[in-house]
């Protein structure tokens, strides 16, 4: 059995208000992962984020890195291995140029300067964004604001990405660029966590869904296994995936046979239709 | 009118007058940054000078604050940018005119006087780079009567108030006009002092000073006044935690 | 006192409109009103690739100059060498170059004419005029002082708006860092400025809402609405203050903001250039001293 990249146990935190934010979270995240996290506004997504991260400090339970117990000494380690993608843009730009924005972590690692310079370029040509070196922040619209932070994360190196609802507030054209990232990152082995509430978008994308409710983990496992259990859909006031309804709806209208692989997206339908009807 | 003077000179002093009258009551206002040129390079470094052990006091302030407390440094910052915008907005006016509060007398009750010292010179270099208002050479002179004297005046009154015990609404108001109007009385000297009068020296000129900003300065104190109740009376509404978060910075407005 | 401080609002742009108007730079300022968009010309400034060092050491040289020869000719010789760096050297449209120039007008008018005209029981002067009180009179030579002091404000206002019409406010507060300001100002510096445009955003779009909510329809309601804008501004900032020090905490951050610098080319005819002209402003005030 391979060895957990991130391995959480039962966590728990809470914001000083009463109210656990996080309610024993245990969970191993193993490399490589490509991880949807879902669950309605308020579950604990960014908590457990920023709990992983090292930012806040939990009240309870222990977090491991590549086997390593995290406390306050190797904290370091932690920040620099896990990479968050903050869900406002606007709150995680610190910098007045992109230059300095994306140099910031860099820095924040006391790598020699030639290197920041370095990265910083691999980051923004990584993000196509390498013209806006010189450029405010202020003055860039939403999608090249969120492809910034995006090369926060990336000009770190980190080997963990977390990204809290990337495509909250992105258009059409942005998230698709945003997506065709999520496949680069994924090829070059990065293991990743996004949250987000676009259950399509992580049934096509995820192989592993973890539900957040409450404060507790009550699902976690491939999305098409989480996707068909009603129960937790309920529960969590999640959509089904509109893919898994059309499949579904053409199986029993036995318009295809069930092959038990289903499409996660249109393209893949259009296969599958394909090779049902050529050996028809 | 004196029996010496020719229908030329007649012309000339009714254009004169003309034109200080229009100025006078032109209805734009701001805080009163003395312009870039305008001091002689002893009185810049003079007033400079006279900044330095407020700064340093302020300085040392927020350097203990963070050290108790790093987490402090986004919200010195906040602050800063706060006071900066709001000095920068439109108020509204009966006239149409477009006047702007300092906000100083605001930041000085929420934030206390000391790290508004230091807040303050640094909105003043982002109102002279990002505005062209005021100036570098000037830079000294303007934080004193902006940054120091305004904002230790208004925290002063307020202070005061609180312990006679007066309408605390009525202590913010006087706080903030008063704190505005103790700035325009310090502007005013300051260029006395460089410029006096050539009959009546520097009391004279003050006074002339004073007469030319008046129209502007007095009414935009009263405003800034009304403003800076509103503006407590919307955050004791709905914000009482965040106020207490700012016990931070001061030891909290109660 | 200054002049054109309703634009103020607009023209601290924000991000929507601001990038199209950067690559197409002979636009900017055209819808946001005259005098105002400082910070953003720096970034559509031709001088921009300048080395910030020498722009700003190079500017406040001049200024001072200006101030201390206290001389007419020097502070003629400063408006047309600063306007010709800025206008022609570096890009930017006469006419919002003059909007930006004449921003503080009326302090300067109003200043000077206090200075130029004083009060006397006494009909001194050479021009005088009672005003039942006591007079108030002129001289030429007093005059003449106040159209050389006026010279000398728009000399010593042109030189700083060189620098600040052709350096991004980041790139000055660099220079500052190089020149030893404690490290807490530069911090502070770095926050601020880029705060400042966060809550100008989140102030429009509050201000908008309102509006569009007929809350400035009178004097009253104006009142009101800006004292809740503003104190809603006021906890949003405090809210952000927090996220963005999770979000610094994040990347590392542990006690030492610093950031990557731009380091800029400083070519030696610059610096030739410059000093000539140093030289020139001095030798100048000398000689016509
Ligand atoms: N800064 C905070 N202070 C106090 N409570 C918070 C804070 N952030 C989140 N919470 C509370 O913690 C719970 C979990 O929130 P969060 O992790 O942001 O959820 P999600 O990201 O899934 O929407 C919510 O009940 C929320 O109200
Ligand atoms: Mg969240």
């Amino acid at each position: 059995m391979r060895e957990p990249i991130l391995k959480v146990n039962n966590l728990h935190y809470s914001y000083g208000n009463g109210n656990p934010a996080l309610d024993g979270i245990s969970v191993d995240i193993y490399k490589g992962e490509k991880i949807a996290v879902i669950g309605s506004n308020g579950s604990g997504k960014s908590t457990f984020f920023l709990n992983a991260n090292g930012v806040l400090k939990a009240d309870h339970g222990e977090i491991s890195y590549q086997g390593t117990v995290i406390n306050k000494k190797n904290l370091r380690e932690l920040r620099k291995n896990i990479g968050i993608v903050f869900q406002e843009a606007d709150n995680q730009i610190i910098a007045s140029t992109v230059m300095a924005e994306v140099g910031f972590g860099p820095m924040n690692l006391k790598l020699p300067k030639e290197e920041v310079i370095e990265r910083v370029e691999e980051a923004l040509s990584y993000m196509n964004i390498l013209d806006f070196k010189d450029r405010p922040p202020h003055y860039l619209s939403g999608g090249e604001k969120k492809r910034v932070t995006i090369a926060d994360v990336i000009a770190m190196k980190s080997e963990v990405i977390i990204f809290d609802e990337p495509t909250a507030a992105l258009d059409p054209l942005n998230a698709q660029m945003l997506e065709e990232v999520l496949v680069k990152l994924g090829e070059e082995g990065k293991t990743m966590l996004i949250s987000t509430h676009d259950v399509d978008f992580a049934y096509r994308w995820a192989e592993r869904a973890i539900v957040f409710d409450q404060g507790k983990i009550i699902a976690d496992g491939t999305p098409l296994d989480i996707f068909k259990n009603t129960g937790i859909l309920e529960q969590a006031n999640l959509k089904r995936p509109a893919m898994l309804d059309v499949y579904e709806m053409l199986v029993e209208k036995k318009m295809v046979a069930d092959t038990k692989d289903y499409p996660t997206s249109p393209q893949d339908l259009k296969v599958l239709l394909e090779k049902q009807f050529k050996f028809a | 009118m004196n029996t010496s003077l020719n229908i030329r000179e007649k012309r000339f002093i009714a254009v004169v007058a003309a034109i200080a009258l229009v100025f006078g009551f032109t209805p734009v206002a701001n805080a009163m940054h003395i312009m870039e040129g305008y001091l002689p390079v002893g009185f810049c470094i003079a007033w400079g000078v006279i900044c330095i052990p407020f700064l340093i006091a302020g300085y040392m302030s927020m350097k203990k604050t963070l050290k108790e407390n790093p987490k402090t440094i986004t919200l010195l910052a906040m602050a800063g940018a706060y006071v900066f915008v709001l000095s920068s907005l439109k108020i509204p006016s009966v006239t149409g005119s477009c006047s702007h509060m300092t906000g100083t007398g605001l930041g000085a009750i929420l934030f206390g006087p000391a790290p508004i010292s230091i807040l303050g010179l640094i909105v003043l270099v982002f109102q002279s780079t990002l505005l062209a208002h005021g100036g570098v050479t000037t830079l000294g002179a303007n934080t004193f009567s902006m940054a120091v004297a305004g904002p230790f005046a208004a925290y002063g009154i307020y202070k005061l108030g609180l312990k006679l015990k007066i309408n605390k609404h009525v202590v913010v108001f006087l706080a903030a006009a008063l704190g505005d109007f103790f700035t325009y009385l310090i502007t005013s000297f300051q260029l006395a002092l460089a410029y006096p009068s050539e009959a009546g020296g520097v009391a004279a000129s003050s006074i002339k000073f004073l007469a030319v900003f008046a129209p502007t300065q007095i009414p935009l104190a009263i405003i800034e006044g009304i403003l800076t109740v509103v503006i407590i009376i919307g955050l004791e509404t709905y914000a009482q935690p965040e106020l207490n978060d700012l016990g931070y910075l001061t030891g909290g407005v109660r | 006192m200054e002049n054109s401080l309703g634009k103020s609002i607009n023209f601290i742009r924000t991000s929507e409109k601001a990038e199209h108007q950067v690559t197409h730079h002979h636009k900017i300022g055209h819808k946001h009103g005259e005098g105002s968009a400082i910070d953003f010309y720096a970034y559509a400034s031709k001088l921009r690739c300048w080395n910030p060092t020498f722009k700003v050491v190079f500017s406040f040289l001049t200024l001072l100059l200006c101030i201390g020869l206290n001389n007419p000719f020097v502070s003629i010789a400063v408006i047309i060498g600063m306007a010709y760096l800025t206008v022609l050297k570096g890009g930017l449209s006469l006419a919002a170059y003059i909007s930006v120039l004449m921003i503080p007008i009326t302090f300067i008018i109003m200043g000077t004419i206090a200075i130029g005209v004083d009060f006397s029981s006494q009909p001194i002067g050479q021009f005088n005029l009672f005003l039942g009180f006591g007079y108030l009179f002129t001289s030429v030579d007093k005059l003449q002082e106040m159209a050389f002091l006026m010279l000398k404000v728009f000399g010593a206002i042109s030189a700083m708006i060189m620098m600040t019409l052709s350096t991004p406010s980041s790139e000055i507060i660099g220079v500052l860092r190089k020149a030893h300001v404690p490290k807490l100002i530069i911090e502070l510096m770095n926050l601020i400025y880029r705060y400042i445009f966060i809550l100008m955003d989140v102030f429009n779009n509050m201000r908008n809402s309102a509006d569009s909510r007929q809350g400035y329809c009178d004097f009253k309601t104006s009142c009101t609405t800006f004292g809740s804008v503003a104190s809603n501004l006021l906890v949003v900032s405090l809210k952000k203050a927090n996220a963005y020090y999770t979000a610094m905490e994040a990347r590392g951050y542990e006690g030492d903001l610093i950031f990557l610098e731009d380091e800029k080319k400083m070519p030696m005819r610059h610096l030739v250039i410059g000093a000539a002209f140093i030289i020139f402003l001095i030798i100048l005030g000398i000689m016509t001293h």
